[in-house]
């Protein structure tokens, strides 16, 4: 079978599998809570902001850094060997152990050693390799690879541990946890004693000390560095720091995120050789690169090595939720495992996981060393795009079509008149077209078989704009509206109410005829010349409008112009004067509303009170920091707000994500989604994205046609109409 | 050092699972561990256990203080008692220089561990630990420093917290004072 026959077999037994979905689901949600409590009285992103600027400092320093470790590891009796790939680090230990006529190897965590397949090598060389970990040793038992960095057995039921351990030892437990912990322990602590050579990973190598540090839980690290006459340190040069004031600073932070503990049981700090059995103890310290330099070598990737394993861009992930960690990842899993993957692996091998985040930033938000993942696996999208294509579809939608302005207009339009036969009247909204079928059966699994496709709008934002007037006598303001895709041709009732709210308040609205996508559609399936090309059109059309303010409906659309603007076009002096110029006015029109013209207490109690249940799309609340201000808008016009489960997890749309890559995927987070607004027995969703709104409009839609789906900007327009 | 940490220490160890007390005296600490401890319990000789005649007054008091090498008292002895070099109030944390052998068999291998604590030695967080942590580590002698917050634990089947997996099952911490105010001694 082919890579991309197998990865997409993987995701459909995967989703086939809702027992690990589930698992994973309430694991998310357990771990938000904790984390939360672990956190309390203390300032995240401060930490996080001083933990980014130490593994900075160390990735500029590493050369002397390294240096002095192995110093200071050296003069208290440590051996220290640099591989420069796992190949080597093998290699290493397998001498080493041929030389000690060692039989077994004790092994507590190291993530870096399911790297080097270490195990395998020692099993070829007759030397057994045995895990420690409860989780490591049942994914040993099971032949498999960890789905989960912090907890590798995550996917596993206890039903089917004690069919693993009955098999390993030939009795007869029952499936209750605390008998097979008992049994671990039992079990395991044979192995210990038995063992020639204990073999431990590391969380930091200090550079100052020459020691190294490890964060555990279980004690099985303190036992295999302890009894065993021989121990082998294996750790990624990347564990550098420079002292025990940024150790300790890491013992702060990794607990915290990983499992929402103040401290593990256990952070043991060795340094050198300890004595033991009345002898000084042998102590092996493999620092392996394998891609690492290569990595803190890449600009634009660099950051990854930022991360101290805590696994939490998992934990928080809704692809991972869905499809666990054996299908979104490889050795590495979930959004940091992408990155890993390409460089420790290869780009081939990342090629499929690389399109399966769906950019929800839900990892960058929770991310302990401030890593701006989603930047980085775009980036690498980029890559696998330049190396093997993005696929027909998209080569002509972005490069043919939506460069060229008046094209994909004219197309759009045309599109709107031939879509006819296949679009429905939706209930209860008398204006709103919707498809329900398509007309290919094959495609109806993927497409429209779970939620309605929102039709074209019959007349886009651009058509209609020159026919709105706008009363606005001696306007506060003149702002430009940077409408959006979603907004101009599906859903320009947006738009329009934009305008109704502006206008009341003593806004004049602007529309640059010229602007064209924001080019984030391309960017996410790797084509960046596009993404340049559109940047320009839209930079130039906005520059020339001269207004006070650039107001966005969309939020991708908002990052688009307050942030990617600039940074595509930084290697282009003429226009990134003009796009910084633009982003410092660019913001959400719920901001704008909320924090520029102080709109709630302008719109006290417009309307009649209507419950209304309020979902964060991805981009505004983790890409604007917005959310505070839609709520705060639709309460002081009236309504009253129930807050929904999980409010900022993603809906599943991301874009060509749910209608192209991975269609499967956005169809059980959606599901998740739904279940949420149902669940709060609301029947109306706001929502800030008209991305969200194709979604939940679609799925909600097809669920329960009593629940309604609108933008902010509709619900607070409706409120000004009524109070008139 | 104050009161204000003492509370704070109990609090967090206990919300970790370790169960922490004060104890007016070494003896009443001593009576403590003979009510609770069961088989064979290891007692390393560090400084603070001469100078407090730790061992004698366990055996004294009847519990069956381990008198062989270490390794031989088999793979899960009965218990460990030791001191500590100072606490973490915020975690609930005892850290324990272990670098001599037996300390590391004696909270490592046994089901129950006993630690005496001096609550003078009772810091703020582990950033107040950077420094006393440095200073441990001064020169280039070998060295094993042991952070210990509450019993070993694991979530590895189903998440499902569930203490006792490699370490010990059980951790008291004795808070007695007059111990040792040195936190570079135990």
């Amino acid at each position: 079978m082919a890579a991309d026959e197998k990865y997409k077999k993987s995701v459909e037994t995967a989703i086939a599998n809702p027992k690990l979905s589930k698992a994973l689901h309430l694991f998310g949600d357990a771990y938000l809570i904790a984390r939360e409590n672990a956190y309390r009285g203390l300032d995240f992103e401060a930490m996080r902001t001083d933990l980014s600027a130490i593994k900075d400092e160390v990735r500029i320093r590493r050369k002397e850094l390294l240096a002095e470790f192995i110093k200071n590891a050296e003069a208290a009796g440590s051996t220290v060997f640099i591989a420069k790939d796992t190949k080597e680090a093998n290699d290493y230990v397998i001498n080493l152990a041929k030389k000690k006529g060692a039989k077994l190897v004790a092994k507590s965590k190291s993530m870096v050693s399911e790297e080097a397949h270490l195990n395998k090598a020692l099993a070829a060389q007759g030397i057994r390799a045995s895990e420690t970990d409860l989780g490591e040793w049942i994914v040993q038992l099971a032949g498999q690879r960890p789905s989960h960095m912090v907890m590798p057995a995550i996917h596993m039921f206890k039903e089917e541990v004690a069919t693993l351990f009955n098999k390993e030892a030939g009795t007869s437990l029952s499936p209750e946890i605390k008998t097979l912990v008992d049994h671990a322990r039992l079990r395991l602590r044979q192995e210990y004693f038995n063992a020639d050579i204990g073999l431990t990973g590391a969380n930091f190598l200090i550079a100052n000390t020459g020691g190294i540090g490890l964060v555990t839980n279980e004690g099985n690290a303190r036992l295999c560095a302890t009894l065993p006459k021989v121990h082998v340190v294996f750790a990624g040069i990347h564990k550098l720091v420079r002292n025990m004031e940024d150790a300790i600073k890491i013992t702060r932070l990794l607990p915290r995120n990983a499992t929402g503990q103040l401290l593990t049981s256990y952070v043991t700090w060795i340094r050198g050789a300890v004595p033991v059995d009345g002898q000084q103890k042998e102590q092996h310290i493999v620092l392996i690169d394998g891609g690492r330099e290569a990595l803190y070598e890449s600009k634009a990737c660099q950051n990854a090595l930022r991360c101290i394993q805590c696994g939490a861009c998992a934990n928080v992930c809704p692809v991972y939720q869905t499809v666990g960690g054996h299908v979104f990842g490889s050795i590495y899993i979930s959004a940091i495992g992408i990155i890993l993957t390409a460089f420790y692996e290869g780009l081939e091998k990342a090629k499929e996981i690389t399109r399966a985040c769906i950019g929800c930033r839900a990892c960058v938000a929770v991310c302990p060393s401030k890593i701006d993942l989603e930047e980085i696996i775009l980036h690498l999208r980029n890559e696998v795009t330049k190396e093997y294509g993005m696929g027909v579809v998209k080569n002509v939608a972005f490069k043919a079509v939506m460069k060229n302005r008046g094209l994909f207009h004219n197309m759009v339009r045309t599109a709107s008149k031939l879509q006819r036969p296949i679009t429905h009247k939706k209930s209860g909204e008398p204006d709103r077209r919707i498809i329900r079928h398509l007309p290919l059966h094959f495609l109806e699994k993927d497409f429209t078989e779970w939620r309605h496709l929102p039709a074209i709008a019959p007349k886009s934002f651009r058509d209609q704009f020159n026919t709105i007037s706008q009363d606005v006598s001696n306007p506060k303001y003149r702002v430009g509206f940077f409408v959006g895709c979603g907004a101009d041709f599906v859903y320009p009732e947006v738009g329009v109410s934009l305008i109704k709210v502006l206008n009341s308040l003593n806004v004049e609205v602007v529309f640059p005829k010229t602007q064209n996508c924001c080019g984030i559609p391309a960017l996410y399936a790797g084509d960046t010349e596009t993404g340049v090309d559109l940047a320009k059109q839209n930079v130039k059309a906005f520059s020339e409008a001269e207004v006070d303010y650039i107001l966005a409906i969309c939020p991708t659309c908002t990052m688009a112009v307050k942030r990617d603007f600039v940074d595509r076009l930084t290697d282009h002096p003429q226009w990134s004067a003009k796009a910084m110029a633009l982003s410092n006015k660019t913001m959400d029109a719920s901001a704008f509303l909320e924090n520029i013209l102080g709109a709630s207490a302008l719109l006290k109690a417009t309307a009649e009170g209507k419950e209304f249940t309020y979902h964060d799309s991805c981009h505004l609340k983790r890409g604007s920091n917005v959310y505070k201000e839609p709520r705060a808008l639709l309460q002081a016009s009236g309504h009253q707000i129930k807050e929904m489960k999980n409010s900022d997890r993603c809906c599943g749309f991301g874009g060509t994500y749910s209608f192209l890559s991975h269609p499967q995927i956005s169809k059980q987070i959606t599901k998740d989604k739904v279940a949420t607004i149902k669940d709060t027995g609301v029947k109306t969703v706001a929502t800030d994205c008209p991305g969200c709104m194709i979604m939940l409009k679609g799925a909600v839609g097809k669920a329960d046609e009593t629940i309604r789906c609108a933008h902010t900007m509709e619900l607070l327009a409706e409120a000004l109409e009524q109070k008139k | 050092m104050t009161d204000k940490h003492t509370e704070r220490f109990i609090e967090s160890a206990k919300r970790v699972g370790a169960e922490t007390l004060r104890m007016d005296s070494l003896q009443d600490a001593v009576a403590y561990i003979k009510e609770k401890a069961k088989g064979t319990t290891l007692v390393p000789e560090t400084s603070l256990v001469k100078r407090h005649h730790l061992r004698a007054l366990l055996s004294d008091a009847g519990v069956d203080v381990f008198t062989g090498k270490f390794r031989d008292a088999g793979q899960l002895p009965g218990a460990g008692v030791t001191f500590c070099n100072f606490c973490l109030a915020d975690s609930g944390t005892v850290v324990l220089e272990s670098t001599d052998e037996d300390i590391r068999l004696a909270t490592t291998l046994p089901e129950v561990h006993f630690i005496l604590a001096d609550p003078t030695t009772i810091l703020q967080d582990n950033l107040a630990a950077v420094e006393p942590m440095t200073t441990l580590h001064t020169g280039s002698e070998p060295k094993f420093i042991a952070y210990i917050t509450g019993p070993s634990r694991t979530a590895d089947i189903e998440r499902v917290l569930t203490i006792g997996c490699h370490g010990p099952r059980e951790l008291y911490i004795l808070l007695v004072d007059g111990i040792s105010s040195d936190l570079m001694e135990n």
